[in-house]
């Protein structure tokens, strides 16, 4: 059992000292920054491998198993019969990106895109059918440059962003 | 005299230069603006972050405060339903107009018998007590005295504000405000009296054309100043009127739009008149220069305090009310004796 | 002293009335420092007379929905209610599921749910201290609160694929393993933590005017303390020495060296230096967990079997990750009930979960810290300052959708 500690009393004199400091950190950091701030339109983050973002369908390797619609947390995930073959079909209203459906999947049919930075413009787009489903949902800004960054953890400076090829 | 000529005499015409143009009430208006944005600016650096910035990307972002601004005056001006509208348009204003009054009496700067752009009105601000004209909007020869009697009716309207919007938030807030105002006004008057002792005068002009700067010649008057002006002037770690967390923002919850913005400047023009006050009595003021660039080196002085003043939000948390009380009357009323004594002594020793 | 003053005033006829000031302010919900809940507060002068916490207002019924839902749905349901401790929430429901099926967990496996565990423990007291920063007015603790916080966000996202809402523990084991890429990470965000830990100290924890703000605020004693059922490190702050990791380990902890910060005190000064030194036990754990951590298989031999070859190749051995079999999409336990307790980062968690034999749980209890804390939070808040109200709630570290599940 570890022993129980007590704290010393602030004291008086002290104080001032403490004030000294506090302010003196102040001063450092207001000389020396240390910011984090991703300036999102001109650089994007990419996110790390294995980031659960945006699900994609590959159509033809689906078997249609139900076992993603079975497994979805949120009942994003539902079955639909196309052309005589049972496929999924997903709502992004719904999504919690869990990536069961991903992990549960035994072929292989779905796959996490790293992308979450998406939106749109009415309710029924978050809808994909079988046939939106089936294309990656990566669309690059084109009008302008962005940057690509991903970040990293520096012993210095908290996060930082170095640029990803 | 032609009419170019005319012009300049009455635009330079200190009571009308200082009050209006600078640093009157077009320069204050600015210097809002700027101190608003340094504040976000400051606190930014030190918290990771950037701060304004997408307004205008070159200029740091500093047009962000000018949107602000536009976009408060142009916003709905919601008056609540049981209050005097009368009083609740009239409390913004009067408190504005009760915390930027000093700045007619506050010296700024001296004129030089010739040589300077006010040269022509000498005679017209003559301080016989340092022999030389001084600039200011009104000179008076109890001018130190003068300053902080008149900032210190700016309590008074902070509460009227908060009693006429009839909101509790803004109720406990002005008693906040009238607990502080009783305590940090003695130690401002406390540490300005040792200055007044210790350069025998009550006069500003004459209390920096001694040159020895305050600051040396009593350093505890000038910490006792500048913590009062903290308090004064609700900033860190003084933000206990308008403390967010727990009273909204304290006098001024109900006020929006243009309204708002008075409340929230009134404040800041306060903080800026005792920066005023704190150059010129403890930094030197315009010594050694005289005429308009004194001017501007007493205002540049004032507006690094200013600063100063504004950086505490990135350092400190507020204290709690019983403890600014407790702390103003048990340590730095004792202090304020003590700066008292050193003035007196100082004064019979050094400053003849 | 002051009785012996009002008599001289009395005597020499100069009494004072003093009249009562009472009234009721109604912070919340929409306020800067009430949270996610309306805080009525009677008030006598400067003096909170009563608080009654009016909590409910982001109630999501998780429990109710528990019952709805079968076993894996249930694993990104639970960790909802306090989104910024994901991975405890989802730990002790995961570690229940587990007592019923009745299934083993590998040795890797129960160091990597310590390692996201105490990766999230920091995460979360850092929010915690941001949070009291900024009722205080201390901005800049809480944008370093959230900034700092950020870099274990980042651990956590490379180690389970998602920032907060992490659903990594399953019944059996883990989702994915560690690599080499995140002990690397991990090793430098130790040591940045470690040095940023000094600047926090020099302007937050011994800033003179936290330190007023916090001192002999809300003191709670050890005895009130076990009344009121205060748990973790409210509980401990008051000198008692009572922490689940330590008193029935569950995952790696048994094997891990680590100190249970206790202090004396029980006010809010006391709590806050109790956050910062779990943190720093916090970082003491990361370091041997990533020398400790055994080789071996992170999901039990009993699912593992079950997933196909193919895909066992090309996840397991060529990402690292285990790929779910389809046994859990929808599994149907044996009758049972089981009780776990884990040592979430707000304090202790409690899951009671029943089940019938169905697909769907019977019943799922969930008692959380911040639950307990309503009525400790109202016991501390009689009697102190109005400014006080919200030191003893960031003191606290209450959460609200915590409280409400």
């Amino acid at each position: 059992m570890d022993k129980v500690k007590e704290y010393k009393k602030a004291n008086p004199f002290k104080l001032f000292g403490d004030h000294v400091q506090a302010i003196g950190t102040g001063i450092k950091y207001f000389v020396r920054p240390q910011r984090i701030t991703l300036k999102y339109p001109e650089e994007a983050l990419s996110l790390p491998s294995g980031y659960r973002g945006l699900i994609r369908l590959y159509k033809d390797v689906c078997i249609g198993c139900t076992l993603c619609a079975m497994v979805c947390p949120a009942d994003a995930m539902k079955m639909v019969t196309q052309e005589g073959k049972k496929l999924p079909t997903i709502n992004y209203g719904r999504c919690v990106f869990c990536g069961f459906c991903v992990d549960i999947c035994p072929v292989d049919a779905l796959k996490e895109t790293g992308v979450h930075d998406a939106a749109f413009t009415n309710r029924r787009d978050l809808v994909f059918y079988p046939d939106k489903f089936n294309k990656s949902y990566d669309e690059p800004p084109t009008e302008r440059v962005v940057k690509k960054v991903k970040a990293v953890v520096d012993e210095k400076r908290g996060i930082k962003y170095v640029p990803d090829e | 005299m032609d009419i170019l000529g005319l012009l300049r005499f009455y635009i330079l015409y200190p009571s009308f230069f200082v009050t209006v143009i600078f640093p009157g009430l077009v320069f204050t208006l600015l210097l809002l603006l700027v101190t608003i944005w340094f504040e976000r600016k400051a606190a930014a650096r030190v918290q990771m972050r950037i701060g304004p910035y997408y307004a205008s990307k070159r200029l740091g972002g500093i047009l962000q405060l000018v949107a602000d601004a536009v976009k408060f005056v142009f916003s709905e001006i919601i008056i609540p339903n049981e209050v005097n509208p009368t009083l609740y348009a009239l409390a913004p204003v009067l408190m504005v107009i009760a915390s930027f009054l000093p700045i007619a009496v506050i010296p700024l700067s001296v004129i030089p018998p010739s040589g300077s752009v006010f040269s022509i009105y000498f005679k017209d601000f003559y301080d016989p007590d340092i022999n030389a004209g001084v600039i200011a909007g009104l000179f008076v020869n109890y001018n130190l005295l003068l300053v902080l009697a008149i900032e210190s009716v700016y309590p008074i309207f902070v509460v009227l504000l908060a009693w006429s919007t009839n909101n509790r938030f803004a109720v406990v807030g002005a008693v906040r405000e009238t607990y502080l105002s009783v305590s940090y006004d003695v130690i401002l008057l406390m540490s300005t009296l040792a200055m007044a002792l210790e350069y025998h005068t009550l006069d500003i002009a004459k209390i920096v054309s001694y040159g020895i700067p305050g600051i040396v010649a009593n350093p505890l008057a000038a910490f006792l100043f500048f913590v009062a002006m903290l308090m004064g002037s609700s900033r860190f770690p003084f933000d206990i009127s308008e403390a967010e967390t727990e009273l909204v923002i304290g006098p001024y919850t109900e006020y929006s739009g243009f309204l708002f913005v008075l409340t929230m400047a009134g404040s800041y023009v306060g903080n800026f008149i005792y920066a005023l006050v704190f150059a010129d009595v403890f930094l030197w003021g315009w010594y050694p220069l005289s005429g308009f660039p004194g001017l501007v080196l007493t205002v540049l002085k004032a507006v690094i305090v200013l600063f100063f003043a504004t950086f505490m939000r990135s350092v400190y948390a507020r204290y709690r009310v019983d403890q600014a009380l407790r702390g103003s009357w048990k340590y730095l009323l004792p202090l304020a004796f003590a700066s008292l004594i050193l003035g007196m002594v100082v004064g019979y020793v050094w400053i003849r | 002293m002051t009785n012996r003053l009002e008599d001289v005033l009395e005597n020499s006829g100069m009494a004072v009335d003093i009249v009562p000031v009472e009234g009721e302010l109604n912070v919340g919900p929409q306020h800067p420092g009430s949270g996610h809940m309306r805080i009525l507060v009677k008030l006598n002068g400067d003096i909170i007379e009563d608080v009654d916490l009016d909590v409910g207002y982001v109630h999501r019924a998780v429990e109710k929905l528990g019952e709805n839902r079968n076993y894996m749905h249930l694993i990104p349901l639970v960790e909802r209610p306090a989104i910024l401790d994901s991975i405890h929430m989802n730990l002790g429901y995961v570690m229940a599921v587990e007592k019923i099926i009745n299934v083993d967990v590998p040795e890797r496996a129960q160091y990597l749910r310590s390692f996201a565990a105490e990766v999230n423990r920091i995460a979360s007291h850092l929010y915690g201290l941001g949070i009291l920063g900024i009722f205080l007015g201390h901005s800049t603790a809480f944008m370093w609160g959230f900034g700092d916080r950020e870099v274990w966000v980042h651990i956590l996202e490379m180690l389970t694929g998602a920032r907060v809402t992490n659903s990594y523990i399953i019944p059996g084991g883990v989702r994915r393993d560690l690599t080499p890429a995140i002990i690397e990470e991990t090793k430098k965000a130790i040591t940045y933590m470690r040095k940023k830990l000094e600047d926090w100290k020099k302007i937050f924890l011994y800033n003179p005017t936290i330190r007023a703000r916090l001192e002999n605020v809300g003191v709670m004693t050890k005895e009130k303390a076990i009344e009121w059922g205060a748990v973790g490190p409210n509980l401990r702050a008051s000198g008692v020495y009572y922490d689940v990791r330590k008193i029935e380990p569950y995952a790696a902890y048994p094997k891990l060296d680590f100190e249970i910060p206790v202090y004396k005190e029980g006010d809010g000064y006391a709590r806050t230096m109790v956050r910062f030194e779990e943190v720093e036990q916090s970082l003491r754990m990361l370091e041997q967990i990533i020398k400790e951590i055994p080789e071996g298989n992170i999901l039990s031999d009993r699912f593992f079997k079950q997933i196909p070859p193919t895909r066992l190749k090309k996840w397991w051995e060529g990402y690292r990750r285990i790929v779910l079999p389809g046994y859990y999409a929808s599994f149907r336990p044996p009758k049972g009930e089981a009780v776990t307790r884990v040592e979430a980062a707000r304090g202790e968690l409690l899951y009671y979960l029943v089940s019938d034999g169905s697909a769907k749980p019977y019943r799922l209890r969930m008692v959380t810290p911040s639950y307990r804390l309503i009525n400790v939070m109202r016991n501390l808040a009689k009697g102190s300052r109005f400014a006080d109200l919200v030191s003893i709630y960031g003191s606290l570290d209450y959460f609200p959708p915590e409280a409400d599940r």
